[in-house]
């Protein structure tokens, strides 16, 4: 028995606390699940609430459904499955290096630098859209690559300017998550559809979406894996250094087995966050890679409240989530072992 | 703490690439935007205006009014969410009976799509189809106004966040509690210390940089606030639940005033920063006492 266990009358405190809250959680969940099952004249009807008993079940919404009658149903939710794995998986990988790097090394350039970048980028563009005439993808690329290069070269030399480090990264990081995204998905739409002129087609594409979705994912997975590492131990990594484990090896094979735990709530909240995600799959998408969110976000507006359709597009967006939810939270209690330190 | 290691860079230049890649367009496009006067529908040529785009914004007694409802939704739902997400987790990491069934039943609402969320909050609040209004008619209060009214609107609405988002401040201060070391625990107990006391002087402090962590993503995002609320209220009755989101949705795409919204995004974005630097500033002292 573990010293943190309640003991007496606290437990069955908490025991009733936590009925009670799991009780509003489910509710509503259980309330979707019966709205599925009605018939239109039982939901008009006025609340029901036991199957069989209340009111007869009947499988009409689901047979609309899975039938394809309200929309490409099988498509969607493979482009769902396929992109929101991936892109989960691709920001939690990149996100936890980025964070790790941020933890353990230290980084350093001059403010100078970051501005270099910022103007060469803003004034690059705008000198090849308005005044060379280069069309805006073009430009785009064109000064991107530019800022970039002066950047990092110009955090060679030795600038005046106050000097920025690792915190200041994180923040700009975290800061891309600030701006509001109806602004910022239809700017990526007018990028996408810019690159797409040049040949690469990305708006309603498999590459574009899973793009846009690791790139807003990642300033999440770093600002939380950050959290984690900086709470791991050092000592196991001092260890390995002492034996001239290389940093590489030291992450792939202590630091990620260690931080499971960690590893597995964030690529869940970032699986739930691009699988339920949207504005941008609104803007991004329209026919092949549409995503489930907006399949029912469709059934309202086509055909207005017809609860009980609603309800089972609704049921079959949440429902893979939550057989997800099950075999992640199994991943976690097995890997809460912090055992290598002790 | 820190080593230099050139490999450092291999780590760190993927996800800067990414997000640079990703964000700079966005930026120089809508920044450049928001100083011209700027219609798809009717099509007017773009005309640079300053900083007429703020000004009007400012002086606008709508936009002050969004950003007061804004801020109102985004401060109560978040602080409900750690208060009750911060008990559930210590019951759950103190081994309730039935931890097991909890621990996933307590993640599910986290993991239903919003629009989802608000349409079924639509089919439960409903003023005479609704359960709620059963169990409330039951009390003797029948009908309800859940969504036609304001006040009672934004408690939906907030309740509805809380129901969403508390799941993820549960999550994450769970794992933050067990990345917490024992003995520091089996210590406190062989001092006879309270649970209370135990709380307050390890837990709590503790727990505080995740704890920081978490009421900031939450507090940017829920700033953000829009699915929920469009497809609840509309922003209704009249404007009065109407958040930032769903202004500048408004302005940019049924309006089509695409200089007037870019200039609405860059003083959100002002906003929220300012916000999240006072809210880093004030929590720094905590957080370095604690290290």
């Amino acid at each position: 028995m573990s010293v943190r266990t309640l003991q007496g009358k606290g437990r069955w405190l908490a025991l009733g606390g936590c009925l009670v809250w799991l009780a509003f959680t489910l509710f509503p969940l259980y309330w979707v699940a019966i709205t599925s099952f009605k018939t239109p004249i039982a939901v008009v009807g006025g609340p029901t609430y036991l199957p069989f008993v209340d009111f007869e079940p009947t499988l009409t919404a689901w047979n609309e459904l899975l039938s394809g009658e309200r929309g490409a149903f099988y498509n969607t939710f493979i482009a769902s499955l396929i992109v929101s794995l991936s892109a989960a998986v691709l920001a939690t990988f990149i996100g936890a290096m980025a964070a790790y790097a941020l933890v353990r090394f230290t980084f350093r350039f001059r403010l100078l630098s970051a501005l270099f970048f910022v103007l060469v980028a803003f004034g690059g563009f705008l000198l090849g859209r308005n005044v060379l005439g280069f069309g805006q993808g073009i430009s785009l690329i064109y000064s991107f690559i530019a800022a970039l290069a002066l950047a990092v070269i110009s955090s060679r030399f030795r600038l005046p300017g106050p000097e920025l480090g690792n915190n200041d990264i994180v923040f700009w990081f975290v800061s891309q998550r600030m701006f509001p995204p109806i602004v910022a998905a239809f700017a990526l739409y007018l990028m996408y559809t810019e690159v797409g002129k040049l040949g690469f087609k990305l708006v309603d594409s498999y590459i574009g979406l899973t793009f846009a979705y690791v790139a807003f994912s990642l300033p999440i997975v770093i600002w939380l894996m950050r959290d984690f590492f900086e709470a791991l131990p050092i000592e196991v990594e001092e260890a390995a250094m002492v034996d001239n484990v290389p940093s590489w090896r030291i992450f792939f094979g202590i630091v990620m087995p260690m931080s499971k735990p960690g590893l597995i709530a964030t690529f869940m909240i970032t699986l739930a966050f691009v699988w339920n995600e949207f504005l941008f799959a609104l803007f991004l998408t329209s026919s092949k890679w549409q995503t489930l969110p907006i399949l029912v976000a469709g059934q309202n507006s086509q055909r207005g409240d017809e609860w009980w359709s609603i309800s089972a597009a609704a049921l079959v967006a949440i429902i893979p989530m939550m057989v997800m939810a099950g075999i992640l939270s199994r991943l976690m209690r097995s890997g809460l072992l912090l055992g290598a330190i002790k | 703490m820190t080593r230099n290691d050139p490999i450092k860079h291999f780590f760190i230049w993927p996800a800067l690439i990414i997000v640079l890649l990703i964000s700079i367009f966005p930026l120089v496009y809508s920044l450049t935007t928001s100083f011209m006067s700027m219609r798809l529908v009717p099509p007017m040529p773009a005309r640079f205006v300053g900083f007429g785009n703020y000004a009007d914004l400012l002086s606008n007694p709508r936009f002050w009014h969004v950003a007061g409802t804004t801020t109102l939704i985004a401060f109560l739902s978040v602080g409900l969410q750690y208060v009750i997400g911060l008990s559930v987790a210590l019951a759950l990491n103190s081994r309730v009976p039935g931890e097991g069934i909890f621990r996933v039943g307590f993640l599910l609402p986290m993991l239903v799509a919003p629009v989802a969320v608000a349409l079924v909050a639509r089919q439960i609040l409903n003023p005479t189809m609704g359960p709620l209004n059963e169990f409330m008619s039951a009390f003797g209060f029948p009908n309800l106004p859940f969504l036609t009214q304001t006040s009672w609107a934004l408690g939906s609405i907030i309740v509805v966040e809380v129901w969403q988002w508390t799941p993820f401040v549960i999550l994450m201060l769970l794992a933050g509690l067990q990345t917490l070391p024992d003995d520091v625990y089996e210590a406190a107990a062989l001092e006879n210390a309270t649970p209370w006391q135990q709380f307050r002087d390890i837990t709590f402090p503790m727990l505080l940089p995740i704890s920081t962590a978490v009421v900031f993503i939450r507090l940017i995002e829920s700033y953000k606030i829009m699915d929920t609320v469009f497809v609840m209220t509309g922003g209704g009755p009249g404007v009065s639940t109407e958040t930032l989101t769903l202004f500048a949705y408004q302005e940019g795409f049924k309006k089509f005033n695409l200089g007037y919204t870019s200039a609405l995004s860059f003083l959100f974005l002002i906003f929220i920063t300012v916000i999240g630097l006072v809210y880093l500033a004030v929590l720094k002292p905590y957080l370095e006492k604690h290290k």
